[in-house]
């Protein structure tokens, strides 16, 4: 729809070839990550249409919402008159994408894997939406965050063992196939739930087994029943975690979201998986 | 009834649901998300693509228009369902949802899902092979003769259900595939997907299904007045009785694979129209398929515009206005 104003043919992430406008005016974001990075990449003003969850920063919750993450509303969308969306590809639901196409409605899809692969995406991002040197520059300062702390917790003794629980009843953890496996691993941590299935289920026995030196709950911008869950956990003094004291709370959507704030989530993990680095804290200081 | 004079019925009866049911298409595409404008829609629609509004024509003819469709397919579809197995079973209670055979095409349909395999034919073959499983269960839990009994053929049904929701609870537990994300709104019939092409594979489908199901109303007609009176009037029972329980699960079967089992249509539509246009299947075929299609817009709109934020499956709707009824007429049944 639209214009037919220059336009030029990019293969997004998912392998499609689609036409593009050589400047987008106005874009359409179908998850809170692909909004963080647009709004990190400095064209917030190109923005008009975000998924319902984007609340990141402020300012996006003020953008009109197309609809959630899982069910998008592809008449908000069109209404919303955009000459290019984004979305990623195993979240936002396939047939709105081929139907968008459908209505010549060029789709962006993106498919991060990795910490490196949402860099790679914040940087083909930048190039699409003519961004190209401010999106150089905030992927060169997550790289330098990710090797000073690399670097930092090169040093440490031990590598804990860490149970990041994602999910309250059933007890959800996550596999080696998740961002949150590569920033445990990054932070100097052992991920106890690593392992082929995502989202693995334990039962509180599994747990107890595993003996974790560190529990790091999530779900608290979801209901704050984090008292709650650390009360449950301190029923078992078996536990490492739970002898020294070591369940911690941290913010889900720092870590859920595939995009700029993950270095965020990096930075947190490492101060809570080793504490003893951080005293006095390197990484403040050199700020 | 004399020819001519059912002629003259099925035209007014016809008539006046037709009128009924532009009046719901016309609501229906002038409602969304976006917003609802009756004379914006006239415009859009009297004057065509060439109006100043581009965007507008693009919303109510490739995104409302065939949501609509489908819900008049979809509705029509379920009617006739329900129509088909009150009659055959002689049971007011029947009705594909309540049977447990959207059920049982919803595990098939979600089988197919996780295999990989296209809408059409793929999961549509797997659903229907889960309507056919279930049915066959049915009739293996309650033998020929009570099916017909209302109370062994609801607990079967029942039983039916219950076993599904247990088999899908398990199938979802089993795996973590992304492509079950939009599970639950689907399990409770959800019509928001509605694709252009897939709604004319549909409807091209379906629409021979309704013809012959017209073909076989007096057939129905005669089934209901008992098996040996049918007989006598020289109706083949057992190749009637399959071929309306076949036709009826794959209509059944092709919708639930689009928008998952909605309930208590069935059960709703036959029961009104029957109540204002007399038991005569010649009629009821045709109302059904015009009344339950402006039934089930009429739904959808209101699944679609009530929440402020995003929408709700229409089969909530459905199923706040089916299940009063269907206790209504449990009661009156068992007096």
């Amino acid at each position: 729809m639209g214009t037919a104003a220059a336009a030029r043919t990019v293969t997004d992430e998912s392998g499609r070839h689609l036409s593009v406008p050589e400047d987008p005016r106005r874009v359409v974001s179908f998850a809170p990550s692909i909004t963080e990075i647009i709004f990190v990449l400095g064209r917030q003003d190109r923005l008009k249409g975000v998924s319902r969850f984007s609340d990141y920063p402020p300012e996006a919750g003020q953008l009109p919402s197309v609809g959630s993450y899982i069910h998008l509303d592809v008449e908000r969308i069109v209404a919303s008159e955009p000459d290019l969306c984004f979305a990623t590809k195993d979240g936002n639901p396939k047939d709105v994408v081929s139907r968008l196409a459908a209505l010549q409605i060029p789709v962006y899809v993106v498919d991060p894997r990795n910490l490196e692969g949402v860099m790679e995406t914040m940087l083909r991002m930048g190039d699409v939406l003519d961004a190209a040197p401010k999106a150089k520059a905030v992927v060169e300062e997550m790289r330098s965050r990710i090797d000073r702390v690399k670097a930092l917790v090169a040093k440490a003794p031990s590598r804990p063992r860490v149970f990041f629980q994602i999910e309250i009843s059933p007890i959800v953890s996550v596999g080696e196939q998740t961002f949150v496996n590569e920033l445990i691993e990054m932070a100097g941590g052992t991920n106890l739930a690593k392992g082929p299935a995502p989202y693995p289920r334990f039962s509180r026995e599994q747990v107890l087994a595993l003996a974790p030196d560190v529990i790091l709950v999530t779900s608290m911008a979801r209901g704050g029943r984090f008292e709650q869950v650390r009360e449950e956990w301190a029923r078992w003094p078996s536990i490492p975690a739970v002898r020294h004291n070591r369940i911690l709370m941290v913010d889900s959507n720092l870590f859920d979201r595939p995009g700029p704030r993950l270095v965020i989530a990096l930075e947190i993990l490492a101060r809570l998986i080793h504490p003893e680095l951080f005293v006095p804290d390197p990484l403040e200081k050199k700020k | 009834m004399e020819r001519p004079l059912l002629l003259k019925r099925l035209c007014a009866v016809s008539t006046l649901l037709v009128i009924l049911l532009i009046a719901a298409i016309f609501l229906g595409v002038s409602s969304g998300s976006t917003g609802s404008g009756i004379r914006q829609t006239l415009r859009t629609l009297l004057i065509g693509p060439s109006a100043a509004d581009p965007m507008s024509y693009t919303i109510i003819w490739q995104i409302r228009f065939p949501r609509v469709i489908l819900a008049i397919l979809v509705g029509g579809t379920l009617s006739l369902g329900g129509l088909v197995f009150q009659a055959l079973l002689r049971n007011p209670l029947a009705e594909p949802f309540i049977l447990g055979i959207s059920s049982g095409a919803g595990i098939g349909a979600i089988l197919g899902i996780l295999a990989g395999l296209p809408r059409f034919p793929g999961v549509t073959a797997t659903a229907f092979a889960g309507s056919m499983i279930t049915l066959f269960l049915l009739f293996v839990m309650s033998s020929g003769q009570t099916l017909m009994k209302k109370d062994t053929l609801l607990l079967s049904g029942v039983m039916v259900n219950a076993f599904c929701a247990a088999l899908i609870t398990f199938l979802m537990s089993m795996t973590q595939d992304s492509r079950l994300h939009n599970i639950l709104f689907w399990l409770m019939g959800d019509l928001s997907t509605a694709d252009p092409r897939q709604v004319g594979i549909l409807a091209l489908a379906l629409i021979p299904c309704f013809v012959l199901l017209f073909v076989l109303s007096n057939s129905m007609n005669l089934l209901l007045m008992g098996r040996d009176l049918a007989q006598t009037m020289g109706l083949n029972i057992k190749i009637t009785t399959l071929t309306l329980l076949l036709v009826t699960s794959f209509m059944v079967s092709l919708t639930v694979s689009l928008c998952g089992p909605v309930g208590f249509v069935g059960l709703v539509m036959p029961h009104l129209l029957r109540l204002v246009f007399g038991p005569d299947h010649r009629v009821l075929v045709p109302a059904c398929i015009l009344g339950g299609g402006t039934y089930m817009v009429l739904c959808d709109l209101l699944a679609r515009t009530l929440p402020e934020q995003g929408e709700m499956p229409a089969g909530v709707i459905t199923a706040i206005v089916g299940v009063p009824l269907f206790i209504i007429l449990l009661k009156r049944s068992s007096r």
